[in-house]
């Protein structure tokens, strides 16, 4: 297991899968409980035994009934027959449920292993992942493992024990009555195979049209405000009709594929020639009528397992397909070294980029960066979206490693620091704070589990969160999220800082390009901030002009470049981007000095 | 199989409808397809006939073959039989292609018609449903609505099949058709007494597993946080605790659908053993053959099955009705804004007039209340106040989006309600709180103001907005894909895309309902700079939330409770001391060059503290 020795997280005695591929995951995962798997497999081939002999029996007491001799037998036969139906009944109902808590069980324990795994991979992992993703590994796969277990590889047990048991029972009666049958079994697998392999396709284009469609007409409806001020709707009209009429066009075309589903063809032919064949062979006095009309029954028996093996085929697919995801997962492995044992000591909060670059190919996110903070300083970076500022304070912690250059706190290699002793002395407040759904103080405590509830109440005070919280009618006790209160950004930003002044962190890194606010609210977080960013190297992302005016140091980014640093009024005077946006202010500009690097 | 388990995990809607009208509607949307129907009846009687034949050859055949030494008939017995299967197959076939067209077509038929009825409705339908609740009428519920057409069509065919093999039993003998329908009330009550159940573990079943997404969510999303505090230990105990929960009550519901079908066989089970019994008898009596005989015992197993499909059937039904009715619903229903007349203004100037005009979205509160407002050609406007004054209303009722109760308003001096909507749009510029892109490029979505402007328009509208500085931030310049609802720009981006959206369509007037959402300095200058080009000669209406453009505007309305108490520019208004004061402290005060110097101020005193 190479890569648990990366992991971030493991869980003491936890069972061992193989992780090798998707197949090899799935038969290790169904093995855990082979006395379960094993014991379905015997007891499929017992229940479609006693279903084909009660069949059998049904044509055996014809003889009975036609023989004046054999006439005591009859009440004995038709016992026989309903002991037998019961057994099928009990045996394959014990089958499916020793099937079905293999399926659970499967979904279960995939989602324990991913959940297990998922808290191992590290922070780089998770940056790069989308939410949604690892939401539908974790929820709509292991669902799809256990329909595949159940009915899925269910379904095909029954198919093949269906078909071979009867078969058996077939050549007991006489051996050249599998003639008819064994040419079906033929004809049938092939005809399967293309039926699934032209089915599937038009199932998938089916659904993806209707997604087409729907995700069409739902951009037309949130979009109708534009649509009607531009007065588009015949146009709107227009692409709708063609999404709905190319849904129509699949439909139809799968109904016809469903509709001429061959196997039924092949049946009903084979049912008919197996009776001609027994009813010869009855002629010619091989075998007595009784036998034909157990031939008949048990012929009847190969019904449900020719019309089962499609519902079981893409259970099994779709099954595959999501192990194949999740195990993919599963397989990722650890980018960053953690190196512990490195250096770990108190971060006195100077940053230094020298030359840095950052990114693959042609999409360099960072170009050739290089600035030094001082310790204590507050810094604003400023920047359009996507023009590199994430990034760039994304390398101070180590969530990415420069390709090029190298970032430096306190004169030393970020890469030369133990990670944990340098991420524990980073805080970070991302521009949509995150909550969890729990009580405020327990947010507010997160780092810091043992915190007392005064040093809470502090926390909150010096974030200017207090008052607010206790605002609500269970104060700090109050839940947050979906079962409580929705707070809004402003407030979540300010439980965020209260969490930073508990755990605090030597340097802070701000991503305050929240939504606007009120003046109130502006007034109480530039406060919040103005307490935070003391004693500490605080890192500002922001939009606001009042941060950026009494930063200490600004940093103007553009497409990956540093274009320009330097305080306000050294920026006045060199960045001509910078003097446009005070410009609208109507400040009188200083002359402007003409800069080569910009 | 399916057919026991559909349905169950729908939720009941209570509405009520009257059987006749929807049977009308219903019919009437699949007249176009009556040859088509009419084929679809025809081979499934064929159908049905093949296949109770088939059975009934075999007995037959059974008895002949006893008494007769002419394998001539054998042969011909064993290909009669192969040929009703062959033929079976093939009106099947038939029958299921052609209800496929149908259906296909009137679903396709359904839906277009749902679609013109919701683009008829003006924006008040919208405010009322949520988009996802429209599309799924018009897709989800018509869908919904076909499959259960489908079924009903297949259920028929099996209870067909059923009925003539019933009576034909019955004409061979009457007692052991009794047995046989002995059987029918007691495969339908477990069957329904069995979606009892299941629908009790299927809602908890459900309600589980959304706890285990809301937690997945709550902490794939979180994960960070977890970590950089180091909190992966409680996190993973928390999840471990409703797995293992989610673990038993799934398998509680798996046990409950997994025992069913062996539970029914089981009820077979005797039945076909008394008809083995009984039947037997019968023929040791001579009373019956030995090839009827053999016609009873594989007749229980063809029938029990669509018997199971009968008991989960009318609520399947039911759910597809409610279906359809919520279609037709959408279909039928009036929209509001009614045009008395479609006059086309030779050229739009511009002026706008409100008389006494009384609106509101809804019954219960007035927005606006005897409102007159005069706005001349060119000026610009903005409006301010705080939430549910009546700023965006005031806007919405000049893009004619609403109906109002009472006054007038009049657009060049003529009724607002005497126009032709499309011409008069057409010369509107409208850009929303945030702006709405469609799925394509940014020179896609600018043409959409003005569809066959050729490129050399596009880009100059472009480049009008901001000095087109701001094409320099996107990857493909005026190509780039915006993604899903402009997805992939920022919200910034987005804005100056819709503005030079407006810049290319170049109307009459302008209605802006100005974004909340912060934007970084630079991009927000170009915004700016945007609208003071766009503003510039053309009719403006702000609904504003930027001190900058409340300064810029020729007129500041000041509103409160869909009244106008105040206006004039900002310096006249400020000192004033009124309400548009209040609103300055509370909106814009942070966004004014004052404000920012004195946060560096406050920020210098603060800063000698830290120092110690």
């Amino acid at each position: 297991m190479l890569n648990a020795a990366k992991s971030e997280f493991t869980v003491a005695n936890a069972y061992r899968y193989n992780r090798q591929n998707a197949a090899r995951w799935l038969v290790s995962h169904i093995m855990r409980y082979r006395w379960f798997f094993f014991t379905t497999l015997f007891l499929y081939v017992c229940t479609y035994s006693a279903y084909t002999a009660s069949e059998a029996l049904i044509g055996q007491a014809i003889g009975a009934v036609i023989e004046p001799e054999n006439f005591p037998l009859l009440p004995t036969i038709a016992l026989t027959i309903l002991g037998l139906k019961l057994l099928d009944g009990v045996l394959s109902l014990i089958g499916t449920l020793s099937v079905e808590t293999i399926a659970q069980r499967l979904e279960v324990d995939s989602r324990e292993e991913l959940y297990a795994n998922l808290l191992g991979k590290s922070q780089t992992f998770h940056n790069q992942q989308r939410v949604g993703d690892i939401m539908a590994r974790a929820t709509d796969d292991v669902q799809q493992l256990n329909g595949m277990m159940n009915p899925g590889v269910a379904i095909t047990m029954e198919t093949v024990i269906g078909l071979v048991v009867p078969l058996i029972f077939i050549a007991s009666l006489r051996l050249e009555l599998l003639l008819v049958p064994l040419l079906f079994i033929a004809f049938y697998i092939p005809v399967v195979a293309r039926y699934v392999r032209r089915l599937n396709p038009m199932v998938r284009r089916q659904r993806e049209q209707f997604g087409k469609m729907n995700a069409g007409l739902e951009e037309t409806i949130s979009g109708i405000e534009v649509v009607k001020a531009s007065a588009q709707e015949a146009f709107e009209r227009r692409k709708f009709r063609i999404a709905a009429s190319l849904f129509r066009d699949y439909f139809v075309r799968q109904g016809y594929i469903e509709a001429r589903y061959l196997p039924v063809l092949l049946f009903g032919v084979a049912f008919g020639l197996a009776f001609m064949h027994g009813m010869l062979l009855y002629q010619q006095g091989i075998i007595s009528i009784g036998d034909v009309v157990a031939l008949m029954g048990i012929m009847g028996v190969l019904r449900w397992p020719t019309f089962a093996a499609i519902f079981s085929i893409s259970l099994v697919q779709a099954g595959v397909e999501g192990a194949r995801r999740i195990v993919n997962i599963l397989q990722t492995e650890t980018e960053l070294d953690q190196n512990s044992g490195g250096i770990s000591q108190p971060i006195k909060g100077e940053i230094t980029f020298e030359d840095v670059s950052f990114g693959y190919g042609k999409n360099h996110a960072l170009k050739h960066v290089s600035f030094t903070i001082r310790q204590g300083q507050t810094v604003a970076i400023v920047g359009q979206t996507g023009s590199g500022k994430s990034t760039l304070t994304q390398l101070i912690n180590r969530t990415y490693d420069a390709t090029y250059g190298r970032v430096l706190i306190d004169g030393i290699d970020v890469r030369e620091w133990d990670l944990n002793s340098l991420r524990a002395q980073i805080g970070k407040i991302e521009q949509d704070v995150f909550l969890f759904s729990r009580s405020v103080a327990e947010n507010i405590a997160f780092g810091v589990p043992n915190a007392t509830q005064e040093q809470i109440e502090t926390a909150a005070r010096m974030a200017q969160a207090h008052e607010f919280i206790m605002g609500f009618k269970d104060g700090y006790q109050t839940m947050v999220g979906e079962r409580g209160v929705t707070l809004s950004g402003g407030q979540r930003q300010r439980i965020a800082l209260a969490r930073a002044f508990l755990s605090n962190p030597r340097i802070l890194i701000l991503d305050d390009s929240t939504s606007a606010i009120d003046s109130a609210t502006e007034d109480e977080i530039q406060k919040a901030i103005r307490q935070v960013q003391q004693g500490r190297t605080t890192l500002l992302i922001t939009h606001r002009l009042s941060q950026i005016r009494w930063a200490d140091l600004i940093l103007v980014v553009e497409d990956g470049v540093l274009v320009a640093s330097g305080t306000h009024d050294e920026l006045l005077r060199r960045s001509p981007h910078y003097r446009r946006i005070f410009a609208r202010y109507d400040v009188a500009l200083p002359p402007l000095e003409t800069v080569a690097a910009d | 199989m399916g057919f026991l388990f559909d349905g169950l995990d729908a939720e009941a809607y209570d509405r009520q409808y009257n059987d006749g009208q929807l049977l009308r509607r219903i019919v009437g949307y699949f007249t176009p397809e009556a040859r088509r129907m009419f084929a679809v009846g025809f081979t499934m009687l064929l159908d049905t006939l093949s296949r109770a034949a088939m059975p009934i050859i075999i007995s037959r055949g059974v008895d002949e073959v006893q008494t007769t030494q002419d394998s001539g008939l054998i042969i011909t017995y064993g290909l009669v039989v192969a040929a009703l299967g062959a033929l079976a197959w093939l009106f099947n076939f038939i029958r299921r292609w052609l209800t496929a067209e149908a259906v296909g077509n009137v679903v396709l038929q359904m839906r277009e018609d749902a679609f013109d009825a919701v683009m008829k409705r003006d924006l008040s339908f919208y405010d009322q449903f949520p988009s996802g609740k429209i599309v799924s009428r018009v897709t989800s519920d018509t869908q919904a609505f076909s499959t259960v057409v489908t079924l009903t069509i297949d259920l028929i065919g099996q209870l067909l099949l059923v009925a003539v093999l019933i009576v034909y039993l019955f004409f061979v003998d009457t007692s052991l058709t009794g047995i046989v329908l002995i059987m029918v009330p007691l495969i339908i009550g477990v069957a329904l007494g069995f979606r009892r159940v299941a629908r009790f573990t299927i809602r908890h079943s459900r309600r589980v597993r959304a706890e285990v997404s809301a937690l997945v969510q709550e902490t794939v999303a979180g994960i960070s946080v977890a970590k950089t505090f180091r909190q992966e230990h409680a996190v993973y105990a928390d999840f471990l605790k409703l797995n293992r929960r989610s673990f038993w009550i799934n398998l509680r519901m798996g046990y409950v659908f997994s025992g069913i079908f062996p539970i029914l066989l089981m009820i077979v089970s005797f039945a076909v053993a008394a008809l083995v019994y009984f039947g037997g008898l019968k023929v040791q009596a001579g009373e019956l053959t030995a090839g009827d005989w053999y016609l009873f015992a594989q007749g229980v197993a063809l029938l029990w099955f669509p018997l199971t499909s009968i008991a989960s059937f009318w609520s399947q039904f039911q759910l597809g009705l409610a279906s359809g009715e919520r279609v037709f619903a959408l279909i039928d229903s009036e929209p509001k804004v009614v045009q008395r007349d479609s006059r086309v203004l030779p050229e739009l100037r511009g002026e706008i007039e409100f008389a006494s005009v009384q609106f509101s979205y809804t019954d219960k509160e007035r927005v606006l209340d005897n409102f007159s407002l005069h706005i001349r050609p060119g000026e610009t406007l903005a409006l301010v106040g705080h939430t549910g004054a009546g700023k965006s209303s005031i806007g919405k009722l000049i893009a004619r989006f609403y109906e109002f109760q009472a006054g007038r308003i009049m657009i060049d001096g003529v009724d607002i309600r005497l126009l032709d909507l499309a011409a008069y749009r057409a010369r509107l510029g409208v850009v929303t709180q945030t702006p709405f892109l469609f799925d394509g490029t940014v020179r896609e979505n600018i043409r959409y103001g003005k569809p066959g402007a050729p490129d050399s328009e596009v880009e100059r509208a472009a480049r009008q907005i901001g000095n087109g500085d701001w094409l320099k931030s996107l990857t493909n310049g005026l190509d780039t894909e915006v993604g899903e609802r402009g997805g992939s720009l920022s919200m910034g981006q987005r804005q100056l895309v819709a503005l030079a959206r407006v810049m290319l369509q170049d109307p009459a007037i302008f209605i802006l309902d100005e974004a909340t959402a912060s934007v970084d300095p630079l991009t927000e200058t170009l915004i700016q700079e945007g609208l003071d080009a766009i503003m510039k000669d053309r009719t403006s209406i702000v609904i504003a939330h930027r001190l900058s453009t409340i300064r810029h505007a020729d007129r500041i309305i000041v509103l409160k409770q869909g009244k106008i108490i105040e206006q004039g520019n900002h310096d006249q208004l400020l000192e004033q001391g009124g309400h548009y004061a209040e609103l300055y402290n509370t909106y814009f005060r942070h966004q004014s060059l004052e404000y920012i110097e004195a946060q560096r101020k406050a920020n210098a005193e603060a800063a000698p503290e830290s120092a110690t």
